[in-house]
């Protein structure tokens, strides 16, 4: 039986299980700063690791690699405060929630993408609802609106990372969180 | 390079992809692609998203086209498309909820405009204020473009109200609060409940900050501050008129001044550092000129458009 391509088994298999990881590295990683880092990175080697044979199950594997890698990142921190190490889920790795989770149903799927879109912000919104919903190509949409195609291009970008936002579940965790830190985050490093 | 910085490179490849590729930016991707994994699973991690969203098209149809401000023609055909909406009803509830129903309004210097939205909830635009609400009982967004306002707001968890204002959102728990801003300059007061604020354009960071009854988000660029404010009264006084100080330095008062009124206060030296109290009405700069004049014995230059206070 031929493979599914690489590319395609990436995207319907692993990241679906994004709202999961990153709950699970949330509850694992203090600093929110590095989520991201860690989840791409999770990402990365579990692409490298498929590209050599596919896990039989996916979703142990891609927690083991987070998990892994939190190891490996406390590892070379010079001082690990017993904090750290207290707050780690270590028993609870590799079954977070049933499955079923990851893979909504198409009315689910629908309201759960409306909700993405109405979270957009209000220029975004009607550039990805013109492009989406619509079907106009980027040109069309910049003439309607009245703007340049290069503003329609970066409104169209920067939605695709607020949608995938969204969609890998921030939102969620992202009040859990608010509440868990209060008023106070450190600020960025700005570059 | 963060992660961060890698999903913006994906971000404007598949935008580029969305409008179309030339031959010579396909091979650029490619070779993108072939030069780190975290490359590509940024990418592709954007790109099963963006694909996801071609789902929405099942709502084709249902929505009238999403054009704002189009004039008479298409504020009909919204108008139309709403009663057959009411009358359709179920599924073309979504063309309802998906219809940008835009408003504007605006105030000019020394202006102020108290508005209730279609929610129930109020609005207060505070002087030279222009606001964009697009507020629906299914969809509560309002930008704010400059100026400031105060926000009365009818919870309703499952629809909440937010505010635009330059790289921020403020998202409603339950409350009453003011969003001013300046440019890049945002600042939130919380009079009662609870306000959310969110950065916009740096999704990855997604660091918001939830701010009490009696606090003050202050917020510029990437750097948000929070801070107990105990006389968040005296600064939402302007919504009775009246501008209340106490203790401030009188450069900083006469720029509160400047703001409702064309004739502006210059104060220049050593006089801008005087503490001063007390309450007045926003638009009597005479009265506050002369008051400074008798009781610090200031003396003030009255040019029509600038009067210039000094020792």
């Amino acid at each position: 039986m031929a493979e599914q391509p690489i590319d395609e088994w990436f995207m319907h298999d692993v990241l679906p299980l994004e709202p999961m990881l990153t709950r699970f590295l949330q509850r694992n990683w203090r600093n929110e700063a590095e989520i991201a880092d860690l989840r791409q990175e999770s990402y990365a080697r579990v692409y490298e690791a498929a590209q050599r044979e596919r896990p039989l199950q996916v979703k142990p594997f891609l927690f083991q690699i987070a998990r892994n890698l939190m190891i490996d990142r406390l590892r070379k921190q010079s001082v690990v405060s017993l904090e750290t190490m207290a707050d780690f889920d270590w028993l609870n790795v590799s079954d977070d929630k049933p499955s079923s989770e990851a893979y909504v149903a198409a009315r689910q799927e629908l309201r759960l993408l409306q909700a993405a879109l109405d979270d957009l912000p209000p220029r975004c919104r009607q550039v990805v609802l013109m492009r989406k919903i619509e079907g106009l190509s980027q040109k069309e949409v910049a003439r309607q609106m009245g703007v340049t195609t290069e503003t329609v291009e970066n409104q169209v970008a920067k939605g695709m990372r607020l949608l995938a936002q969204a969609l890998g579940g921030r939102r969620g965790a992202v009040t859990a969180e608010a509440r868990r830190y209060n008023f106070f985050k450190k600020p960025r490093d700005v570059r | 390079m963060s992660a961060e910085e890698t999903e913006q490179l994906a971000a404007q490849w598949l935008a580029r992809e969305d409008r179309g590729l030339s031959a010579e930016e396909a091979l650029a991707l490619e070779a993108w692609l072939a030069q780190a994994t975290l490359n590509r699973v940024a990418w592709l991690r954007l790109k099963a998203g963006w694909t996801r969203a071609e789902r929405l098209a099942a709502l084709r149809g249902a929505a009238p086209a999403p054009e704002v401000r189009k004039g008479l023609r298409s504020r009909l055909l919204l108008a139309i498309a709403a009663c057959l909406a009411l009358m359709v009803g179920g599924g073309a509830l979504l063309a309802w909820k998906l219809a940008a129903k835009e408003q504007v309004f605006a105030t000019g210097v020394g202006g102020m405009q108290a508005v209730r939205l279609a929610d129930g909830s109020r609005m207060e635009l505070n002087t030279n204020t222009r606001v964009h609400a697009d507020v629906t009982a299914a969809r509560r967004t309002v930008t704010l473009e400059s100026g400031e306002a105060y926000f009365d707001v009818v919870h309703d968890a499952r629809h909440p109200f937010t505010v635009y204002a330059g790289n921020r959102r403020i998202t409603d728990l339950g409350t009453k609060f003011s969003v001013y801003r300046n440019a890049d300059d945002v600042r939130v007061l919380v009079r009662e409940g609870r306000v959310r604020v969110d950065i916009l354009d740096k999704p990855e960071v997604d660091a918001p900050v939830v701010a009490e009854a009696g606090h003050a988000v202050i917020a510029k660029g990437g750097e948000t501050l929070v801070m107990a404010k105990p006389d968040i009264a005296n600064d939402l006084s302007w919504r009775s008129g009246m501008l209340v100080f106490s203790q401030q330095p009188l450069g900083e008062a006469a720029e509160q001044f400047n703001r409702y009124n064309s004739r502006k206060i210059v104060v220049e030296g050593e006089a801008r550092k005087i503490r001063i109290g007390g309450s007045f009405k926003a638009d009597n700069v005479d009265v506050f000129v002369l008051l400074l004049h008798q009781g610090f014995g200031l003396s003030v230059n009255d040019q029509g458009k600038r009067i210039t206070v000094s020792r």
